[in-house]
């Protein structure tokens, strides 16, 4: 599903931010993407969904080689994949429902086919009473539901999430990444970069770390903490 | 995963479904937009009515021009004056001789007489000649009509030298003059619209970089759900073209009332100046100036999105 071979990221400034990253990701795994703040998740999730080009290296996403994805085809990239933020990105004038139907509009789909889709991309989160509430008359947590089922509502094969625990406390953070789980065991393929430490340790997934750039890690049932 | 529960549309109402919508879609956003920077895009407005007007009175006074230069062409004519006491015959074997001339239409005898009550209808009731001198100072005269204005020099070259001709004159200075006229306003009007055009793209790129603003959450979000490009600008587009048909409006409506009420004036007070109707000028001045306004809003949008607008 990902493919990253040599992957070297030098932004303008001169930061390193990934150095020689080889990375696979096979269809239906659910990989944590660990390490302390300033470690590359997220320009390497940056790479994946094309908001950034490598400087060096090779990077492929559902068999699309994303460093020469001409720019006209990044809307179908991007269509293949659910993107999750810490900051939830949802609109604040629009209500739960509107905020998932959105994604639908923006990309042209059939508008017959709009509501059934959102409506039940917000049952799979477990906000289908609250598909009229306004994101501030909800909690951190439903907000982060609701921008989860966004992410899903055009099916993609691929979830990426971006410390998606971020602003929650670790009673909802749990909820959050069970959600994730779930989502992954109906076939998505999902990558969660976080330095939430609680998750990582209980829910032993992969786990891939990051440090200063360089991948340190890779382990199956891993914890946050390296064993060796 | 599952399928939806709702009934499978044939795939081109279903692309036309969402065509609708995204039409829908710009032509809300437009419109809020309009609503949200209201006095940027009035100034928007106003500055390219401000840069169309001067296009549409340079067409419209271009057209006028071409007018009273086909009227003149009309009226150019070489007319030879008669020596004194050319008798009826020489006149005659004269007249027959300069209708043999190439370029030449048709040649007319104007008697003193005939000259002096053609005279004194131009002049109007005002004046009384006969008040001013106690006998007729014309002399007789042939009027030579052209096939082509332009033989006019040729023309008045050949008849000079023949017997019984007094002197020759033509008109073809003054169509020329009014050609060099034609041009200038031409030219001062294309600089002044491109002067004007420029600040009014100006403008618009600035009231639509306002909206890029307003609207940076949403297009962020529209870009990460994989929003086709055409989808996040045509409202930017839309808004601007929209300016552009507004300040075409208004030029237009300035224009002809403009142009009504001097066509009113002159009719009262220069009834033999050579006008055009409205019907012959007007519509293709305001097709001018809504294809002058659309280009500029459209312009100006496209260069604000290409600035402003991170892909």
């Amino acid at each position: 599903m990902i493919r990253l071979q040599g992957v070297t990221k030098r932004y303008p400034n001169g930061l390193l931010a990934l150095n020689e990253v080889s990375l696979s990701v096979a269809e239906g795994e659910f990989v944590f993407l660990i390490g302390p703040t300033g470690a590359g998740k997220s320009t390497l999730l940056r790479l994946l969904y094309r908001a950034e080009i490598p400087t060096r290296g090779r990077i492929t996403v559902a068999g699309r080689d994303v460093t020469r994805l001409p720019a006209r085809q990044v809307p179908a990239l991007r269509r293949s994949m659910g993107i999750v933020f810490q900051d939830f990105k949802l609109l604040p004038h629009k209500t739960a429902y509107e905020n998932v139907a959105f994604a639908l509009q923006v990309t042209g789909s059939p508008p017959e086919e709009i509501r059934p889709r959102a409506l039940q991309a917000l049952e799979v989160v477990g906000l289908a009473d609250r598909a009229g509430a306004l994101p501030w008359q909800l909690s951190g947590g439903e907000q982060q539901r609701v921008s989860i089922a966004r992410a899903i509502v055009h099916r993609p094969p691929l979830l990426l999430a971006d410390e998606p625990t971020g602003n929650l406390d670790p009673r909802t953070s749990w909820e959050i990444i069970q959600l994730l789980s779930r989502i992954n065991l109906r076939g998505t393929t999902v990558l969660v970069a976080t330095h939430n430490r609680l998750v990582v340790d209980i829910l032993r997934k992969r786990v891939v770390e990051l440090a200063g750039g360089t991948l340190v890690r890779d382990e199956d049932y891993g914890l946050y903490a390296s064993q060796a | 995963m599952r399928t939806t529960g709702s009934t499978p549309a044939r795939p081109e109402r279903r692309a036309l479904g969402a065509l609708r919508a995204a039409a829908g879609y710009a032509a809300a956003e437009a419109a809020a937009a309009f609503r949200r920077n209201g006095l940027m895009s009035a100034a928007a407005v106003s500055t390219i009515m401000a840069a169309l007007l001067p296009v549409g009175a340079a067409v419209v006074l271009g057209a006028n021009l071409r007018v009273v230069v086909a009227a003149v062409e009309e009226q150019v004519q070489v007319v030879a004056y008669l020596q004194d006491g050319v008798d009826q015959t020489a006149r005659q074997r004269l007249v027959a001789r300069i209708r043999t001339l190439p370029g030449v239409r048709r040649v007319a005898f104007v008697a003193r007489d005939e000259a002096l009550r053609r005279l004194q209808a131009a002049l109007g009731e005002g004046v009384s000649l006969r008040d001013v001198v106690e006998t007729n100072p014309l002399p007789d005269s042939l009027e030579v009509a052209l096939l082509d204005p332009r033989q006019a020099r040729e023309v008045a070259a050949a008849v000079r030298p023949l017997p019984g001709v007094e002197d020759v004159t033509y008109g073809a200075q003054a169509v020329d003059r009014l050609l060099a006229l034609t041009a200038l306003l031409r030219a001062a009007g294309a600089s002044a619209a491109a002067l004007l055009g420029g600040v009014a793209v100006i403008i618009i790129m600035n009231t639509i970089r306002l909206t890029i603003i307003a609207r940076r959450q949403e297009i962020e979000i529209m870009q990460l759900v994989g929003a086709s490009p055409w989808y996040v600008r045509s409202p930017f587009v839309l808004e601007g073209a929209l300016q552009g048909l507004a300040a075409t409006a208004l030029a237009s409506l300035m224009l002809v009332a403009g142009y009504l009420v001097l066509l009113d004036r002159v009719r009262q007070t220069l009834p033999f100046l050579p006008l055009a109707r409205p019907s012959e000028v007007l519509p293709a001045t305001v097709l001018a100036l809504s294809l002058g306004g659309v280009l500029v809003g459209v312009g100006g949008s496209t260069l604000a999105l290409r600035r402003y607008l991170q892909v």
